[in-house]
């Protein structure tokens, strides 16, 4: 018997002004808690998601966040709880802004590649320049042109970076070093970026033929869809001292912001484990609540082939968003006839927010254990003194690089203590969008065509068609909401804000 | 005689493709590429959007800039006569002998045209082809467009001030890419006036040297490299009518006859006066079409699809031919006969298909293959033929366009002809996109995309993850659920 809404409700509890606790039992197998971060319009489509959900069978196969932040507490071996981040939406397996951390150690533990997505360390970087909005406004078009120029873009372009098999294996096991030897990064590149732009522990071996083929004519391309390049300038700054030890000092200061990830290399390598831990889910006896959480027990073959290929996608991620850079750099060096070097065209930093890492966390009976944490659509935010992060931000903590959806402002924060120990120092991505319902809209003369066509004995079925603007639901959890969330929470602090003044995307 | 290493036959696309394919691997590599016309080139900054762009960034980059940076890369215009492919040696038309190791055959294809002789009867192909049209096209106030592909749907669009008269041999229009209710979608648009082209649009523009050519072509049958994508985008096609926009179609038609004023006299055939025209008009040619109706027009364009340029091959050896009257090739890109590869429009691929793929004359094809022969002929050259994979592009059938000026998106199993085999899920929204999937077991196949849907990239993974969507049914085209997100 299905739950009602006001049942459902009972196990949903208030922890403060931001912050929810999903108890046990919301769903079966719970093994901890889960919670998740609002402010007050965040909290009402929480709610209203979950209650759509109850009252009108949900929405086909989707299932609302909150659903699906207590099934991922339900898997073996996760440790604190399932942390919902204030963007948390919809998506395959774990929801997008899902962070969920296991014990690495303990042989009950699994991995889950919808607990890292499709897109393998989709993620942010962002450049500084020395130029203001001034100088660019009159040159916005041509930069712009510019970078479509170097960037390809759309569904099956080529890149420009001339790459064989080989190459491509290297890239899979070096990363950013790769594109150090070859000259498409500074040197200092790599200090600012997650894993020094390279995960050790990467296995190209451990990525099939079919990834690299569908990775080898993509690499520095941008794809279609939410990934984009954007020009911005410094709309806000909110910790002065944070954003000079970045390099941001002034209102109106303009920098590159690159949104991409691994693309068909990385949904190859995604979907090729989630068939082979399918399988091994019998022999093993892994249970879970949804059949999009496949997993594998970490120390198993599966679980280890896995971990090893996605790192060598990681590190494709890395080389796509340096060779990203070099061109971008090539753009702007042009345009401006100056050396991207005298452009002081720094990067600032490079974050992933589809990964999964094995850390080092204090819990919170005080005990150091090496975990495997998962963040899908969730950003690594280190606070200050943390060993892996650069010496420059070593008083501020790591910044955080949050990309609005394309054509919104974007935001820098830092990392804070108290997001290490709620959260295992994670935060936030972006924006999302929640589940809702809409009336649907037909137009009946059109639809005279799909009739004719039925009775010529094809199968057709008809989705509604888009709302207009007037007419669509507020459903979006824009990226503004999110941060104050993350901000007023404690788990991340708020440094910058950015506008975009050009978008180039597929 | 002058021996080659490579040589390739045809400066179209494919055939420089290939070129700079062989030269970007293997920089030591002695290449020629004989063409009887001018040259493709890649312009590589996209020249729109304002006229401060075109001030400013016009910057052509012939291909044969990698043949500047490679001196091992000869560029000749000659025209090829024969083959003798047991010496593999080439005659060219002035008695040059050329001998090769490996030999790639790009002629293209050339348009079929509804008559050889009629001077009234146009077909559209490469640059030279077009000019003419376009001068044609400027003193005309009726013209008959017979076909249902690209061409003739982009030509249907981009053509003003001229009345339209697009005779059909289908139930409805551009079967080659639409299925009826996507046709309907359009149908719409058709009488309306041309829009200014979207800012910011990033296609790569193609164009032809101007290279001179100091060579006597003999014959006219050769024709030059097949036009880029856009083709028609910067050019003007404007007819000679005070009215802007005019277009008719008549289905499921084929041309009956054309006729001369004078045989138009002597059968006394009343014609089909269309609304604009007030008095009667004198036209220089007529049109009888199957369905009896006759319509008079200032000229014919026969935009019925193309043939294979391989004729002279065929004297010359006896070359296996795919069904479409290609030369048939196998999976490394190799014709039946030894040491010669062929790609491009020219050939019909003859290897096992993968699922969602299929060929297609098109451009963009075109160049896969070339860059694609390149490495094979490399690859056998060195004796690595083992060592070959089909490049990823030829494991789905991928396609952007634009026509009436809405960018069109065609993935794996779209056609029209498949749909009885899938189960198939459609959205659309009036004037603003047409969305349709083909779904077998749960699995994405094929779709077709009209409009800025935004869903390109997605759904080209989910054909090839092949995902199981069946829980989430109509839910997945659901505009209210970020389907992107969701997969990413």
């Amino acid at each position: 018997m299905p739950r009602t809404y006001e049942e459902e409700l009972k196990y949903i509890e208030r922890i403060n002004g931001h912050c929810w606790r999903i108890k046990k039992g919301f769903v079966p197998n719970m093994n901890v808690e889960g919670i998740f971060y609002v402010n007050n319009h965040l909290e009402k489509l929480m709610f209203e998601e979950l209650e759509n959900s109850t009252k009108f069978g949900g929405i086909g196969g989707f299932l609302p966040g909150m659903k699906q932040i207590a099934n991922v507490a339900a898997l073996p071996g996760i440790v604190g709880r399932s942390v919902g981040l204030p963007d948390v939406h919809s998506g395959y397996g774990f929801a997008i802004g899902n962070m969920a951390a296991f014990d690495y150690n303990d042989p009950k533990a699994i991995v889950s590649p919808g607990g890292v997505g499709f897109d393998i360390n989709c993620g942010v970087r962002l450049l500084r320049t020395n130029l203001t909005e001034k100088d660019v406004q009159p040159m916005k078009e041509q930069l712009a042109q510019a970078m479509f120029d170097h960037i390809p873009v759309g569904v099956g372009s080529k890149g420009v970076i001339p790459m064989n098999a080989k190459d491509l294996e290297e890239a899979l096991e070096m990363g950013m070093d790769w594109s150090l030897r070859e000259g498409y990064s500074w040197a200092e590149d790599k200090e600012h970026c997650e894993e020094y732009g390279r995960m050790l522990q990467a296995d190209p071996t451990k990525v099939s033929q079919r990834a690299k083929k569908r990775g080898l004519p993509q690499l520095g391309t941008l794809g279609a869809g939410n990934h984009y390049a954007e020009i911005q300038v410094v709309d806000e700054i909110y910790d002065r001292f944070a954003a000079g030890k970045m390099g941001i000092d002034f209102k109106g200061q303009v920098c590159v912001m690159i949104h991409c990830g691994s693309r068909g290399l990385g949904h190859q390598v995604a979907t090729d484990a989630l068939v082979a831990m399918e399988k091994a889910m019998k022999r093993d006896q892994i249970q879970t609540n949804d059949r999009q959480l496949a997993c594998a027990l970490i120390q198993s073959p599966e679980g280890q082939d896995y971990l090893k290929g996605m790192y060598a996608a990681a590190n494709y991620a890395w080389v796509n968003r340096s060779s990203m850079t070099f061109l971008a750099r090539q753009a702007f060096a042009r345009c401006f006839n100056s050396a991207p070097d005298d452009l002081d065209m720094h990067l600032i930093y490079d974050v992933s927010h589809n990964i999964a890492k094995v850390e080092e966390h204090v819990m919170s009976d005080g005990k150091q254990k090496t975990l495997l944490v998962h963040r899908k659509g969730a950003t690594r935010a280190f606070p200050p003194h943390h060993p892996l992060i650069p010496v420059d931000y070593q008083i501020t903590g790591q910044p955080v690089l949050i990309g609005g959806t394309m054509g919104t402002c974007s935001y820098v924060l830092t990392g804070t203590e108290q997001g290490m120990k709620e959260t295992f120092g994670s935060t936030c991505h972006g924006a999302g969008r929640a589940l809702s319902r809409a009336k649907s809209r037909r137009n009946l003369n059109w639809y005279e065509v799909l009739d004719e066509l039925k009775e010529k004995g094809i199968a057709i079925r008809v989705a509604s068609p888009k709302l207009v603007q007037e007419e669509a639901p507020d459903s979006y959890k824009n990226v503004t909401d999110v941060v104050e969330t993350c901000h007023a929470a404690g788990i991340s602090k708020l440094a910058v804000k950015l506008r975009p003044i050009a978008v180039i995307k597929g | 005689m002058e021996n080659y290493q490579f040589v390739v036959i045809g400066g179209g696309i494919s055939g420089v493709t290939c070129v700079e394919s062989i030269a970007t691997f293997d920089s030591t590599a002695r290449i020629l590429l004989l063409t009887g016309t001018p040259l493709i080139k890649a312009i590589t900054n996209y020249v729109k959007v304002s006229k401060f762009l075109e001030e400013f960034d016009i910057e052509e980059k012939p291909f044969s800039y990698l043949a500047e940076q490679y001196s091992n890369l000869v560029i000749k215009n000659q025209v090829v006569e024969r083959l003798d492919t047991d010496k593999q040696i080439i005659v060219c038309s002035d008695n040059t002998q050329i001998h090769y190791d490996k030999l790639c055959i790009c002629t293209g294809a050339r348009p079929k045209l509804l008559s050889n002789t009629n001077p009234y009867v146009l077909g559209i192909r490469d640059t030279e082809t077009v000019e003419s049209f376009q001068k044609k096209l400027l003193t005309a106030k009726q013209i008959v467009i017979v076909g249902n592909g690209g061409i003739a749907t982009e030509l249907v669009y981009e053509v003003e001030h001229c009345s339209v008269i697009w005779a059909i041999k289908d139930e409805h229009i551009s079967t080659t890419f639409f299925d009826e209710a996507a046709a309907r979608f359009f149908l719409d648009r058709i009488q309306i006036v041309k829009e200014k082209q979207k800012l910011n649009e990033k296609r790569r523009k193609y164009e032809v040297t101007n290279q001179p050519t100091n060579v006597e072509i003999s014959s006219s049958n050769i024709c030059g490299g097949a036009l880029g994508p856009d083709w028609a985008a910067n050019r003007s096609m404007k007819g000679a009518s005070s009215e802007s926009r005019q277009v008719h179609i008549e289905y499921e038609v084929e041309v009956k006859n054309i006729l001369t004023p004078e045989q138009y006299q002597q059968r006394q055939h009343p014609i089909e006066n269309l609304p604009v025209s007030q008095e009667e008009q004198q036209w220089p040619v007529y049109v009888e079409l199957t369905n009896g109706k006759m319509f008079g027009c200032d000229f014919i364009v026969s935009a019925i699809g193309v043939t294979p340029n391989v004729e002279m091959f065929l004297k010359s050896a006896n070359f296996t031919l795919g069904i479409d009257g290609g030369l048939l090739v196998d999976e490394t890109m190799r014709t039946s006969i030894k040491n010669i590869f062929a790609c491009g429009d020219v050939c019909t691929a003859g290897w096992t298909l993968a699922e969602h793929w299929f060929q297609m004359r098109l451009w963009s094809q075109a160049r896969q293959m070339g860059h694609y022969a390149g490495k094979c002929m490399l690859a056998y050259a060195h004796n690595e033929q083992d060592s070959l994979t089909m490049d990823f592009c030829f494991e789905l059938f991928a396609h952007t366009t634009k026509f009436f000026n809405m960018k069109v998106v065609l993935l794996g199993n779209y056609h029209e002809n498949d749909m009885k085999k899938y189960e198939n899920l459609i959205r659309m929204t009036p004037g603003e996109e047409y969305i349709r999937v083909t779904l077998k077991d749960g699995r994405v196949h094929g779709c077709v995309f009209i409009g800025d849907t935004e869903l390109e990239e997605t759904f080209e993974n989910l054909i090839l993850n092949q995902i199981d969507v069946s829980a989430f049914g109509e839910t997945l085209l659901d505009p209210n659920i970020d389907i992107a997100d969701y997969f990413d």
